[in-house]
């Protein structure tokens, strides 16, 4: 086949995912109030971001929703992994079922099944409940990217630990955490910014008292266009790319 | 070492650094429906902060009040006339303290002590206004529009704006047939459905949570407006006119109330009073455009906004005009269903 | 082996992950199944007696057509998705080994930003007053402004962008795999590029295209933001009358029952997908 036709395509397609970004990111620069038409450089929205407090709030609850939703899930996550690596147990199947149901379901049947749940037990929504869910839906990622990592090791080694006299808990800490430290952030990572993007749930299960900054974009953008959300917009991709690349290159260390 | 900190972490964020945290007055209002200068000058005079979240229609405010009920979740809400009634009669709110009320008196006799909320046992009145025709005039070309029904004209397909509210939407509809915007009978209701359905493919968009948006953003010409946003819009487009339909205008009172299990219905009652100054509601009236029902706060206002009929409309403008009132569930109900299809827009 | 069932560390994490999702899937999903069948109460959102109504109220013509509607939106999204992503999946197992990481990294990077914000920014481009139209205009390609913004093409264009990777990951994985040698047996034996690409190919990537519709279509269905934000506020998914039925009407029955029938679609493409992998191991094998 031509060589050149399957690289325009590609070139294509990069074009129309990246230039509603790059709109964005242009944008966000602007003077101009309406947004359409450019009328000059200017950092007037960065500076009205960081004035509107409310804002700023919501921001600081979100880096902390996900730095706790993603920290929970790797732990939880991470031991679900081992467990279903290592043990053999009666229902295993059942929670692998569970696991995949989770990753599977639209986002929108999670919601609202931790909804009538918080409800039922008389949980007050905001930062628990928020919590809660979060770790949820991160819970799934953070097993597939550990299991994967324990399929490829080799399992003498645990055993040697064992049999030269090792518990099971200082067997698992000194030899099997090192081995999926890797996954274990890459994980981590996913989690974090499955939380930080996140609006289906969080519509739900949110309350007055722990406000986020997705459901604060969302009220935004359903006003209209607002110059601000590009500079925020801008700002959250500059992170996310800063965070990615972290994790490439813990990912690629690590397999030195 | 590690560990401890961790372990620290986890349990401030889990008690939320609960002991030194100032005051706090969670308000649930419409979106944009404060100026920000109000709620820093709130802040400013008293120390408690506000948190300002908002809905774009009664049913979801109601809603959400319903599901964080036992939470006490929100301290302050602003329901419209017949959600008032609907939310007293169902228990949901919490008397107002009126010896804590400063400024009760400067309030227009016409708009308290009304038939959903008797002596004001519960509600405050903030703001009033109407739901009327938005034209964007320098787009619409021919016969000028005066009534609700022009916006089944052909010309106006594809460019005609709803608001996102389902007793606003089927008060058009019913008047247009010449009934009463709040009937209970299922088929009126229907007919309003059929008529409405017909409205369909020229609507372009529904929107609450700023309908001036789409006409200055150039996406509708034509379409429902509320009086207040008809009058911030103007200001940025000109040609953006507030006309009153010949069938009549809505009209509707938004009141604050207490939910019932506020945490700090306190800080609630001294923001009512806060606003109730006179000098502070002129400065909401004229900022978002509504008409404020206190009286001594019209006096402040400067003369082009007194004088400017969207907000304040003229006896003749109000010839027709309807109050919404509580319809009771099982119309609810009904309207919620013929809702969801018009939505639907099949 | 043994020794480690008397683990005190193994019954720890055991009781932990599985009270984890006892509590938090399980539970919430049998909740669901159980407001389904209950009766909408104005006061306590749900109260007995047991019925059916909500089943019979969705299968009523008029919320059928809604559904049916939604299905329609979601399908079309992923036909776009797949039209789109199978060339693509295909173009970059041509590449380098070197380069489809990078490219593939490259596809990632936008999915990490907030879904909103890409949202609104195609607002930006699909506005009347937007950029695709002060872009068109001038270059005397229309003479009116299109009005794209508001209309079902725009929310097809919006659920297509956010979910193109989830279609794109699992067709370039099932390529990766597709043997080159498999290929040029099929040429050795005759077979014309036509006949290749249906007789072999497409056989062997039904897997990842499977995994992609399930991964597409039904998120597809849920993403109430979407017409919202693109839509014009309209119903236009089942996620907008699931979200009603919970957030405004509060006819929670009606929303649970809504919501089974989207996870009882998903087992049904689970189902699918299974069996189209059974099948393709025993003829492989």
């Amino acid at each position: 086949m031509t060589r050149w036709l399957p690289r325009t395509y590609l070139a294509l397609v990069y074009l129309l995912v990246y230039l509603p970004i790059l709109v964005l990111v242009v944008f966000s620069f602007n003077e101009s109030r309406t947004g359409y038409s450019w009328e000059g450089l200017s950092l007037r929205w960065y500076e009205s971001l960081f004035n509107n407090r409310a804002m700023v709030g919501a921001m600081w609850n979100s880096l902390w929703l996900a730095l706790s939703a993603a920290t929970v899930s790797t732990v939880i996550g991470g031991l679900t992994a081992l467990a279903l690596h290592r043990y053999r147990f009666r229902g295993k199947k059942l929670l692998n079922g569970m696991l995949f149901v989770v990753m599977m379901s639209p986002e929108i049947v999670l919601a609202i099944s931790l909804l009538a749940l918080f409800l039922l037990v008389g949980l007050q929504l905001g930062y628990v409940s928020l919590l809660l869910a979060h770790v949820t839906f991160c819970l799934p990622f953070v097993v597939i990217t550990v299991m994967a990592r324990l399929s490829g090791f080799d399992d003498s080694l645990p055993e040697a630990a064992r049999d030269l006299g090792a518990s099971d808990f200082t067997m698992t800490r000194t030899v099997l955490i090192p081995v999926i430290m890797p996954a274990l952030l890459a994980g981590w990572l996913l989690g974090f910014t499955l939380s930080l993007d996140d609006v289906v749930v969080s519509t739900f299960v949110s309350g007055p008292s722990y406000e986020i900054l997705p459901l604060r974009i969302y009220s935004m953008v359903r006003v209209g266009l607002k110059p601000e959300v590009n500079a925020l917009g801008t700002l959250l991709l500059v992170f996310s790319l800063v965070m990615l690349m972290l994790s490439q290159w813990i990912l690629i260390r690590s397999k030195r | 070492m590690k560990k401890l900190v961790l372990a620290g972490l986890l349990a401030v964020g889990l008690t939320g650094c609960s002991s030194e945290e100032p005051q706090v007055l969670n308000l649930y209002n419409w979106s944009e429906y404060m100026p920000q200068t109000v709620l820093d000058r709130f802040t400013e005079e008293t120390g408690i902060a506000v948190v300002y979240t908002t809905y774009d229609s009664n049913e979801s405010m109601y809603a959400k009040l319903k599901l964080l009920d036992e939470s006490a979740a929100y301290d302050l809400a602003v329901p419209s006339t017949y959600y008032v009634s609907k939310m007293r009669q169902e228990d949901l709110l919490m008397p107002i303290d009126r010896g804590e009320i400063e400024g009760f008196d400067e309030l227009d006799p016409e708009l308290t002590n009304l038939d959903i909320d008797p002596d004001n046992q519960y509600s405050i009145p903030y703001l009033w206004g109407t739901t009327g025709l938005a034209v964007d005039t320098s787009d619409v070309e021919g016969e000028p529009v005066k009534a609700w029904s022009n916006l089944w004209d052909e010309r106006f397909e594809g460019r005609v704006m709803l608001t996102n509210d389902m007793r606003e939407v089927f008060h058009v509809g019913l008047l247009v047939l010449g009934y009463s915007g709040n009937s209970t009978d299922p088929e009126e209701i229907e007919a309003a459905y059929e008529k409405l359905a017909e409205l369909m493919p020229s609507v372009r968009t529904f929107n609450s949570d700023a309908p001036r948006m789409p006409y200055l953003e150039g996406e509708t010409d034509v379409g429902m407006i509320w009086n207040g946003e008809a009058v911030m819009g103007k200001e940025i487009m000109p040609s953006l006119e507030y006309v009153y339909p010949e069938e009549g205008i809505i009209a509707w009172l938004d009141s604050f109330v207490i939910p019932k299990n506020a945490k700090n219905p306190e800080a609630a009652h001294k923001f009512i009073s806060f606003v109730l100054q006179p000098e502070i509601s002129a400065l909401i009236s004229e900022e978002i455009g509504y008409a404020t029902p206190n009286l001594a706060a019209r006096e402040l206002l400067p003369e082009e906004v007194a004088n400017n009929r969207a907000s304040y409309p003229t006896a003749t403008d109000m010839i027709n005009a309807e109050f919404q009132a509580d319809i009771g569930d099982e119309a609810l109900q009904v309207y919620a269903k013929y809702w969801e299809m018009l939505k639907s827009g099949q | 082996m043994h020794r480690v069932l008397q683990q005190p560390f193994k019954t720890a994490v055991l009781v932990l992950v599985w009270g984890w999702l006892l509590f938090l899937v399980l539970t919430p999903n049998l909740l669901v199944v159980g407001a389904s069948v209950m009766t909408r109460d104005p006061g306590t959102f749900i109260s007995l007696p047991l019925n059916l109504d909500a089943y019979r109220q969705l299968f009523d013509p008029l919320y059928l057509d809604v559904f049916l509607h939604s299905l329609y939106m979601a399908a079309m999204t992923t036909l776009v998705c797949l039209l789109i992503g199978y060339p693509f999946a295909w173009s970059l197992s041509k590449v380098g080994k070197q380069r489809q990481l990078l490219l593939i990294f490259l596809l990632i990077v936008p999915f990490w930003t907030n879904s909103l914000v890409r949202t609104y920014a195609l607002k930006l481009i699909l506005a009347t007053n937007g950029l695709l139209n002060s872009a068109l205009m001038p270059l005397g390609l229309i003479d009116e402004p299109l009005k794209l913004l508001y209309t079902e093409g725009a929310v097809i264009i919006g659920l297509v962008y956010l979910l193109l990777p989830f279609m794109i990951l699992p067709l370039y994985s099932v390529f990766e795999d597709l043997r080159q040698e498999l290929l040029l047996a099929s040429h050795d034996l005759g077979a014309g590029r036509l006949s290749t690409f249906i007789h072999v190919i497409v056989p062997l990537t039904l897997p990842g295209v499977l995994a992609g519709v399930m991964l597409v279509l039904l998120p597809a269905m849920g993403l109430f933001f979407v017409p919202d934000i693109l839509g014009g506020s309209r119903n236009l998914l089942v996620g907008n009358v699931i979200k009603n039925q919970f957030l405004d009407a509060r006819n929670w029955p009606f929303g649970a029952a809504a919501s089974i029938v989207l996870t009882v679609t998903m087992a049904f493409l689970m189902f699918a997908h299974r069996l189209s992998k059974r099948r393709l191991g025993e003829e492989g094998g």
